[in-house]
């Protein structure tokens, strides 16, 4: 039977490589071709976009991608860079490191100069060196946990604010509250929990003391009995430094069970859709939040624009996408060419680029030199400035 | 239907001949190595992908297929070796060296996991694997020596022979040649004395018993070398991705690798080699269609199964 | 902590832990059920309760104009959704498990089509509800009854309230009706039943539509009580449900009801425990099940049997 079966394996897999390598000639041959594919847009200058298109975090991914896609036209509709025109490849990271590799894989294949995009830190960094091998820059958007400066390679810039200036901003709002007893939440993920532990020790090192730090496993419903042992603890702030929906659960059921003092909620959190789940009990939630277009005097245009054309009011991230492909263009045109080293080079030494979300200069750690996070409280129903 | 019969005989015993057998798998052999020379990185990750769900699938395989056990958490076994790897290596461990020490952590979560749970009914079996899964992961995510939530980043690169193991197609040979060791011990053991005492357990455990055969002692050797090659696997996977986080070692991890074991068919091994290469090919073949994708994999799951219970490529009973 | 504190929560952690078992109970009730009849894992059960929450909604959506969104509205669409997603168990049996139970199929096939079938539900929601969160608003208050530092809802009452009648009512159900009483008599023995004229097929379809119904209640009840649904909000409940099914021995009906209202408690003990506490709660839950297990093989409630897959 050993023999017999081996010779069956040999044909079985030697038709599945046929196919594999022919299915590789086909992609690679669908999107170098001239015509608009729906993943990819024709150009002369290839820009990779590593975004969860699906799973749970799509609906952020396509956000981020719709923005990055306007950016493009816009710039393209100037003429372009040097006289050749912007595209963008898609590659879908589901947020999950496995899927994000043979994405990250895969537009390398497909050639292209640079890369914007990022929302989900566990899947940005194993990729972070797939990218460096070639030298092709990576404008990360969105993801900001601290892992990424950790291990970033030399071709990485982070435009969010990272958990470092995030941190800042909630001892900063943390004390102006005088908050004493405070109880920190996580989801367990990489991004929630490094903004958690790195809050902790900020708040811990300024002499204060943190009560108790919590994990919720994400698509569990009920908190109840987190809220009774918070409560328990004579918890006066609440810290969620995870996504809105369990966030917003988390709200209704601290208000149901009788908690009466401060929520804040990290940047994950910052989304319309917060309060619409909150509800009342959301009434006074303070959210730290990365430039949202409507508070941004410069991004109104912007805004208007997007809404024009997706029927959507942009996302916590559209400003940010969108900015990270002007800062892109920018780029390639003072290095004058598209050679992967030369644009690195170029974008290390940004200074003061305008984009919607305040002034691109980069510290030597190649993230933001100031911090970029605002601070809103949900009143009446709706976001207002603090 | 004389003629199909007699077609397929023919088809079937022109495959089995010795000369077409030697031809199509030293042609198998050649293509694979020879691939990385015409195709672009994005193939050969998908490749390498499938290598290492080949070895995995295998390693399942001889605690499913072979002895009969359920297992709802091998992940956990492949987290042991990842993280061992990584822990490791963190501490100046040479990589080679970190692989032995992974193996006998996984044999041993395998002999703790094992121990007390196989004289259990299959069913409780499946839940106990499973609890075993989710608490190796949370455990990961709650420890500070396993980075937490974040995992271990920044894993170095090993070397060998001075040749350092960066690129994509280095590891497309590296997976390679371990998914020739693992069908080869798979091989081997499957036609041992143990391969047989398995095979006695699995179909009729009290005649076994009666034989001289200690079930338990037995079943607990699957799952100790079941666990050896996910130890094998994980210490691989920790230096390719350079980054691991305990997310990876989910539920549904154990789950994919379970569902290609079962999709080949239990218990052969072109069945679990087939299931991984559907598993890995099916999602990246309709990467289009986006998320329908999974949808779709759902549906021809349940269609699979309906039409062929035994999985694709059955054991035959003889 | 003051002693009267202490007090206090415990009273509350218990509470919590007795409304969080309820959920886990109506859903493991199915598993035990289907498990019971055909031993099968039906790991699509988890699923078939997030559908159930999404149908509810979409129920609430329609009929929520007529009949508001209070109560009235709730039960309507509880009804509506347990109907639907009954009917939806009867068809997943038909064409995923019944092809297979009459090929005589390994068991391991069946678990396998049951992940299938899982997937399946649970890509279809994601797809149509592009994977987005939706609020389940409806006009429930907070207002409630409190007792110095304890709050109890009546939305909190109602929900335990309902489980119980829920329970009840399959309680009559299966000892006391002839479909019960069939249900039962093919657990022990299939083949005696199809020679005592029982329809054996249809027998199991009713098993799933009574299973599926259930899990839908607890899906609507979860939506109406937490305010948001999900598309993995079953992933997780699933898991739990199983579980639960597995400490009050998986094939009884009290074991799983019992065995819900155990593993709740012990969560909501396992977040408030020094040493524990929220990160490490489903680890001790599951260190206690394996314990459980390992001491007394066949659940809480389970009848012992020898059997191998």
């Amino acid at each position: 039977m050993s023999k017999k079966f081996l010779s069956v394996l040999a044909v079985t897999l030697l038709s599945f490589t046929v196919i594999v390598t022919g299915c590789g000639t086909q992609s690679s041959a669908t999107s170098s071709g001239s015509s608009d594919q729906s993943a990819a847009s024709s150009g002369d200058i290839k820009i990779g976009v590593p975004l969860p298109m699906t799973g749970s975090e799509a609906t952020y991914g396509k956000d981020m991608e719709n923005a990055i896609k306007m950016a493009v036209d816009e710039v393209n509709a100037k003429g372009g860079i040097n006289g050749k025109k912007l595209g963008t490849v898609t590659g879908d990271d589901a947020c999950d490191p496995q899927q994000a590799t043979a994405a990250a894989n895969k537009l390398v294949s497909e050639g292209v100069v640079a890369i914007v995009g990022g929302y989900c830190s566990g899947a940005v960094v194993p990729t972070l060196t797939i990218y460096n091998e070639k030298n092709i820059p990576y404008i990360v958007e969105a993801a900001n946990s601290s892992k990424i400066t950790d291990q970033n390679p030399g071709n990485t810039f982070q435009i969010n604010g990272t958990a470092v200036h995030q941190t800042q901003k909630a001892v900063e709002l943390f004390k102006k509250l005088e908050a004493k007893n405070v109880a920190i939440v996580e989801q367990g993920d990489a991004y929630s929990s490094d903004l958690a532990k790195q809050t902790e020790a900020a708040w811990k090192a300024a002499g204060n003391t943190v009560v108790s730090h919590d994990v919720t496993t994400k698509g569990e419903q009920d908190f109840s009995s987190l809220v009774t042992s918070l409560k328990s603890k004579n918890t006066d702030l609440v810290f969620w430094t995870a996504y809105y929906a369990d966030g917003a659960l988390l709200i209704k059921q601290l208000r149901q069970g009788g908690y009466k003092g401060a929520i804040v909620v990290g940047d994950g959190s910052s989304d319309p859709k917060l309060i619409q789940m909150s509800g009342a009990a959301g009434e006074g939630t303070y959210v730290l939040s990365p430039p949202v277009a409507e508070f941004l005097p410069t991004a109104k245009q912007f805004a208007d624009a997007y809404k024009a054309k997706y029927g959507q009011t942009p996302g916590a991230y559209a400003p940010l996408a969108y900015d990270g492909i002007n800062l892109l263009a920018d780029a390639m045109k003072r290095a004058g060419n598209t050679d992967g080293k030369a644009i690195i080079k170029a974008l290390t030494e940004t200074k003061d680029f305008q984009g919607l979300a305040g002034k691109v200069t980069f510290a030597p750690n190649k993230t933001l030199q100031e911090s970029n996070f605002i601070v809103l409280q949900i009143k009446n129903g709706q976001f207002v400035l603090q | 239907m004389v003629y199909s019969v007699g077609f397929k005989d023919r088809v079937l015993e022109t495959i089995n001949g010795k000369k077409t057998r030697a031809f199509f798998l030293s042609l198998l052999i050649i293509i694979v190595v020879l691939l990385p020379l015409g195709v672009n990185n994005y193939v050969e990750e998908v490749m390498t992908n499938t290598f290492f769900y080949i070895i995995l699938a295998l390693g399942l395989n001889i605690v499913i297929g072979y002895a009969g056990l359920v297992d709802l958490g091998y992940a956990a076994f492949f987290a042991v070796g990842a993280y061992t790897t990584g822990i490791l290596m963190r501490y100046g461990l040479n990589f080679w060296l970190t692989i032995p020490i992974a193996v006998i952590f996984c044999v041993i979560a395998g002999i703790i996991i094992g121990g007390p749970t196989l004289r259990l009914r299959s069913d409780y079996l499946a839940i106990v694997t499973l609890g075993f899964g989710e608490i190796t992961r949370i455990t990961a995510r709650n420890l500070k020596i396993t980075g937490g939530a974040s995992g271990l980043v920044g894993i170095q690169r090993p070397t060998i022979f001075g040749h350092k193991l960066y690129q994509i197609t280095d590891f497309y040979y590296t997976f390679f040649i371990l998914v020739i060791l693992a069908i080869i011990v798979s091989l081997r053991i499957y036609h041992s004395r143990l391969g047989r005492a398995w095979q006695y357990i699995r179909e009729d455990e009290d005649a076994a018993e009666a034989m001289g055969i200690d079930p338990v002692k037995t079943k607990l050797y699957a799952y100790m070398i079941g666990a050896a090659f996910g130890g094998v696997a994980g210490a691989f996977f920790a230096v390719k991705m350079t980054a691991i986080s305990p997310e990876t070692f989910a539920f549904t991890q154990s789950a994919m690798i379970l569902l290609a074991v079962i999709l080949g068919g239990m218990g052969k091994i072109p069945g679990a080699i087939l299931g991984a290469v559907f598993l890995v090919f099916f999602p990246e073949i309709f990467r289009e269609i986006g998320q329908m994708r999974m949808l779709l994999f759902g549906i021809l799951l349940v269609i699979i199964m309906v039409f062929r219970p035994q999985g694709l490529w059955p054991e035959r009973k003889s | 902590m003051h002693a009267m504190t202490v007090f206090y929560t415990i009273i509350q952690q218990l509470v919590n832990g007795l409304i969080l078992g309820s959920f886990y109970s109506l859903v493991a009730l199915g598993y035990s059920m289907v498990y019971g009849i055909i031993k099968l894992l039906n790991f699509a059960h988890g699923d078939i309760y997030m559908v159930g929450a999404f149908v509810g909604f979409g129920a609430l959506g329609i009929f929520g104009n007529a009949l508001g969104i209070g109560w009235l509205g709730i039960t309507v669409a509880l009804v509506i959704s347990m109907v639907l997603v009954g009917f939806l168990g009867i068809v997943i049996h038909r064409i995923a498990y019944q092809p297979l139970l009459n090929k005589n199929a390994p068991r391991m096939s069946l678990l396998i089509t049951a992940v299938g079938v899982s997937f399946t539900l649970f890509n279809a929601v994601m797809v149509m509800t592009s994977g987005e969160y939706k609020a389940f608003t409806t006009s429930l208050g907070y207002d409630g009854i409190s007792i110095g530092p304890i709050n109890i809802t009546y939305t909190q009452i109602i929900m335990v309230v309902a489980t119980a009648v829920l329970m009840l009512g399959l309680y009559w159900f299966i000892n006391r009706t002839m479909y019960g009483k069939a249900m039962r008599a093919i657990a022990l023995d299939q083949d005696a039943c199809r020679l005592m004229g029982i329809n054996v097929t249809k027998t199991i379809s009713l098993t799933f539509f009574v299973g599926s119904a259930l899990a839908a209640a607890a899906g609507v009840m979860a939506g109406v009580y937490y305010g948001s649904i999900h598309f993995y909000m079953g992933f997780i409940i699933g898991l739990k449900a199983f579980t639960a099914a597995v400490i009050g021995g998986i094939g009884s009906i009290p074991g799983a009801m019992l065995g819900g209202l155990i593993l709740g408690l012990l969560e909501t003990a396992g977040t408030q425990l020094p040493f524990v506490g929220s990160a490490w709660k489903d680890v001790f839950t599951f260190g206690i099940l394996i314990l459980l297990l390992v001491t007394k093989p066949t659940g809480i409630l389970g009848k012992s049997e020898i059997e191998r897959m």
